[in-house]
């Protein structure tokens, strides 16, 4: 097999997709309810702060048509990263208010006579429960300022999906609609994804990496910074080795696995973690079914079936992992200790389907039965009983909802799997399913009206794009369907579209109008029987 | 899902995944997708091209040969059969694209012979066969754990499981190499799990055992397994695998003039793919085979003639093998189980006729079919065979000498199942 080098490093976006844009300043002393406006081009421009100082921008239109978006951002982590974490980067803590997924989708919505609306919240990490009482608050703020306000409807991406779906099971009568973006769902799911994948990285990569149980105070944050550095430097270790030799890469010198489990080529290790953590094989650029055409015929299906997955393993794997550290470190302050526990888990079983499908992957029933045996002999993760308790109280969706919802995800999102937005169409229909009996027994022979409507953004058949060379080009824009909250200016609008019909009309869009609309945005399927695999959390 | 239960919608939205396009469909009251007054639509995943796709990408032109004929003979009730190949590649994740290009936008009613056990496992799951309800048919794989009725209960087996076969090679390899140095070389997934677990439930020990992971076949990795299987001084060497394998092996091997007693699964031993990958023939002189259809060239069986005879009007130039036959028969018994599934089409419908009928179908292998309301598996026994000078295959022992048994622990016992005649000029007529 011929050596790849990259045209340049993996680039890592976990963190800088997750974080917001600066649209507008904040006011240095702003109080609650007392908005500072400044208008300009007909276009007014409100900031503030609620009670709980949370910082908020509203931009209204001097035709203002009465329909607000209120927009929740997505996560942000609570702490500071140093700048020199490798393959990472610095970041700084931020509040900075955002009303819209980005300033044109902004620009377009006050041009249409809309009004936008959005906090940059009190508190960053996970902060579910004060951004719903927040956002509340902020949409009594805006009514009060803007008199003509007749309809609010609500959305937001990743954790501000959550917020978004939370509010619309919350308050019906606050919102007409809602639509939860590239959404989390359940934080004990996503925490055990997390955990998951950083414990399969230290297990086969490198053991000293904590993965959580962090200490508390400046001692837990050192502990934090220092994983960060840790599993960056393995997977940087990882994408060396892999352009290389991608048919046999070393293992990162920091490993500590037992010679004999070396003898598995290490990317195979790498997709053993992507697939017990539930982690997507299609990545920003790799499609792991690409070979390039320069290898010779007998060599193009062992790259498709072994080496373009392993690729796709390491983008994915890349991206959830800066944010799998900083959430851990995040939720375990909030909880009280570590959330992340497992004592019980049959990693053997996690994969029991997957180990047919990604078989050349990871190196043959050999290879799975090696990895394997590293995993049940590596000791597990304990987690605190009461943190775990707590965690739990940090919200949940319940699924239930009465106001039309748009639920919208990329299929190969690697942060916030299309399990999580799965999960929340399974409860409900669960939901409309006891309804809908309910009423039979009632008497009714009505159904009730399905008001969610979900949707999925599926990666092309093919997109890893090759260089004359063969090597992989890993400079081009991600994928559609992948990487995380991977949306066009398009789809935005489309969905904002979505959201004012069904705010106008009570129901959500359908027939005909829906599938001009989906057609017109590109990339944007509705398909009722398709399901995302759940979060292996829940079993598979 | 909600969908589920609204069957009664009249507006239906569906989409195709790659390229994000979308489709409307007005369907009439009662009709089944796929299903038209002068149509049925069907479909199959096969790699077409690719370092996998030697013999697999004869079986969908073969399948559709067949579907020619019996068009051009009335079709089924009226209806003429359509098939749709789509190249999967033999990458699991490309299957679950064109799957779904077939189910969304192609809307056919049914797939018809799905290749590969890797690629319908992630088909199955991501795609959502069983949810969809989609009648799955003769798979073309011998993957025991789609026996599995109650997580498959759309999809329907066509070979003897690895498994079956492996329980079948080992009472054939004490019985006659009783004493001698055994080697294994096998494809390190589902195959071999099969393969190996039966082996070890029937005292057969390996002196030499070799894996290797699919997709690295190779004339270099060959050599490798050569170099082991001669220095364990390996007498009788069985092999589990796919046809690109076996014919590095025994190629590497000839050069290396080892000439152990070899002995080829179903899978791999097609003997003019070999011969096109450049197996010299006279390697394959002498080889053994376990084998579920009579050979190829077999003028003298009743389905071999009619089959050739189609080949030639509807596949004309394509050499008729192994691969063509598997296409054809599978042809032949998507036929029959569409008739048994009545003029009024429907996908649960053709589900209810294999479980109900399906062990009743005309089919040109010599073993019993097993569909049944809990059964999903068809055919379910071996032969011996040995390849002679010209590379044909003939019974071992001159006559066909037939093993069933299941995948799991029942035993292995010879049968004197007859196999049923083939439908007058291979048109059925079945109901």
């Amino acid at each position: 097999m011929r050596n790849f080098k990259f045209k340049r490093s993996l680039t890592l976006v976990a963190v800088s997709s997750l974080l917001s844009l600066t649209v507008v300043s904040i006011p240095t002393a702003a109080r609650a309810a007392d908005p500072a406006c400044t208008t300009a081009n007909f276009v007014t421009t409100c900031v503030g702060a609620t009670s709980d100082t949370a910082p908020y921008s509203m931009i209204v239109p001097a035709n203002f048509n009465g329909t607000v978006y209120l927009y929740s951002h997505g996560y942000r982590p609570n702490v500071p990263v140093p700048a020199g974490i490798p393959g990472y980067g610095g970041y700084t803590v931020t509040n900075t208010p955002q009303p819209g997924p980005n300033a044109t989708v902004i620009g377009a919505l006050v041009a249409k006579g809309y009004g936008v609306v959005g906090s940059g919240f009190a508190r960053q990490g996970w902060n579910a429960d004060s951004a719903i009482k927040t956002n509340v608050e902020l949409v009594g703020i805006f009514k009060k300022q803007f008199t003509k306000t007749t309809k609010v409807v609500t959305w937001g991406e990743s954790l501000g999906g959550f917020i978004t779906q939370a509010l619309a099971e919350q308050y019906p009568n606050l919102f007409k609609a809602a639509a939860p973006l590239c959404m989390a769902s359940d934080i004990t799911p996503l925490m055990t994804m997390a955990g998951d994948a950083l414990w399969g990285i230290k297990t086969f990569f490198d053991p000293t990496i904590k993965g959580g149980s962090y200490s508390a105070g400046a001692a837990g944050y050192a502990e934090a910074m220092g994983d960060l550095v840790k599993v960056f430097t393995a997977i940087g270790s990882l994408q060396a080795a892999f352009a290389a030799n991608p048919t046999a890469p070393a293992w990162p010198a920091t490993s500590k696995v037992p010679d004999a489990i070396k003898a598995i080529p290490s990317r195979s290790a790498l997709v053993m973690v992507a697939l017990m953590s539930g982690i997507p094989m299609q990545s920003a650029h790799f499609d792991s079914t690409s070979a390039p055409s320069v290898l010779p015929a007998a060599s193009q299906t062992s790259f498709q079936l072994a080496i373009n997955p392993a690729f796709a393993a390491l983008e994915n794997v890349a991206n959830a992992a800066a944010l799998a550290v900083l959430a851990t470190h995040d939720l375990e302050l909030q909880a009280g200790g570590a959330v992340f526990d497992n004592t019980t888990t049959d990693y053997a079983a996690r994969i029991k389907e997957e180990q047919f499908i990604w078989s050349s992957a990871l190196s043959g029933n050999s290879g799975i039965a090696g990895l394997s045996s590293v995993l049940a002999a590596s000791p597990r993760a304990t987690a605190n009983p009461a943190a775990v308790a707590k965690l739990k109280t940090l919200a949940s969706h319940s699924g239930k909802v009465e106001i039309p919802t748009i639920l919208f995800t990329g299929v190969a999102d690697p942060v916030t799997v299309a399990g999580n937005q799965q999960s929340v169409a399974d409860k409900y229909a669960t939901y409309w399913a006891e309804k809908w009996a309910a009423a039979k027994k009632a008497g009714v022979s009505k159904r009730p009206a399905n008001n969610q409507l979900v949707l999925w953004n599926f990666p092309p058949q093919k997109y890893t794009k090759f260089s004359a060379a063969g090597a992989p080009d890993t400079t081009l824009p991600a994928a559609t369907g992948t990487n995380h909250c991977n949306f066009t200016t398009s789809q935005y609008l489309a969905i904002a579209d979505m959201l004012a019909y069904a705010a106008d009309n009570g129901v959500n869009l359908s027939g005909g109008a829906l599938l001009t609309k989906l057609r017109k945005a590109g990339n944007m399927t509705y398909d009722r029987d398709y399901a995302a695999p759940k979060m292996k959390f829940y079993g598979n | 899902m909600i969908g589920k239960t609204r069957r009664k919608r009249t507006w239906f939205v569906a989409a195709v995944l790659a390229s994000g396009s979308l489709f409307a469909t007005a369907l009439p009251a009662n009709a089944e997708t796929g299903v038209s007054a002068s149509e049925i639509k069907l479909g199959i995943t096969l790699p077409l091209t690719g370092a996998a796709s030697p013999g697999y990408n004869k079986i969908g032109d073969a399948m559709n040969a067949y579907f020619k004929y019996v068009n051009d003979n009335g079709g089924v009730y009226g209806r003429k059969v359509t098939l749709i190949q789509k190249n999967d590649e033999y990458s699991p994740q490309l299957s679950i694209a064109k799957t779904n290009e077939l189910i969304l936008k192609d809307k056919v009613f049914a797939l018809v012979g799905p290749l590969g056990t890797a690629n319908f496992t992630a088909v199955h799951k991501s795609v959502g066969i069983a949810r969809r309800g989609v009648p799955s048919l003769f798979l073309n794989t011998g993957f025991s754990g789609f026996g599995n009725k109650k997580d498959f209960p759309t999809s329907f087996t066509i070979l003897p499981s690895y498994a079956m076969e492996a329980k079948i090679a080992a009472l054939f390899l004490k019985e006659n190499f009783a004493g001698k140095k055994l080697g294994l070389v096998y494809q390190n997934d589902e195959f071999g799990i099969d393969a190996l677990s039966a082996f070890r439930n029937a005292g057969v020990k390996f002196d030499v055992s070799i894996p290797y992971t699919s997709g690295t076949q190779s004339a270099a990795t060959a050599q490798t397994w050569v170099s082991q299987l001669a220095a364990g001084g390996a007498q009788v060497v069985l092999f589990f695998g796919v046809t690109s394998a076996t014919a590095p092996l025994l190629a590497v091997a000839a050069g290396a003039k080892y000439a152990p007693q070899w002995i080829l699964g179903s899978v791999g031993s097609d003997p003019l793919t070999l011969r096109a990958l450049g197996v010299p023939v006279a390697v394959l002189n002498g080889a053994l085979t376990l084998a579920g259809n009579p050979s190829p060239n077999d003028l003298n069986d009743e389905y071999i003639k009619v089959f050739q005879d189609i080949n030639k009007k509807y596949n004309t130039g394509v050499a008729f093998d192994d691969y063509v036959l598997q296409g054809m028969n599978v042809g032949l018994m998507t036929v029959q189980a569409l008739r048994a599934a009545g003029q009024n089409l429907t996908r649960r419908g053709l589900v209810r006729a294999m479980e109900n009928k399906g062990s009743t179908f005309a089919s040109v292998a010599y073993s019993p079919l097993a569909y049944s309301k809990t059964s999903n598996i068809g055919h379910t026994g071996y032969y011996m065979a040995v390849m002679d000078a010209t590379g044909d295959r003939k019974p071992y022992g001159g006559s066909v000498v037939l093993y069933t048994t299941d995948s799991g622990n029942g035993p292995v016992v010879k049968s004197t199942f007859k196999r049923p005649a083939i439908p007058a000029k291979g048109l059925p007529t079945n109901s």
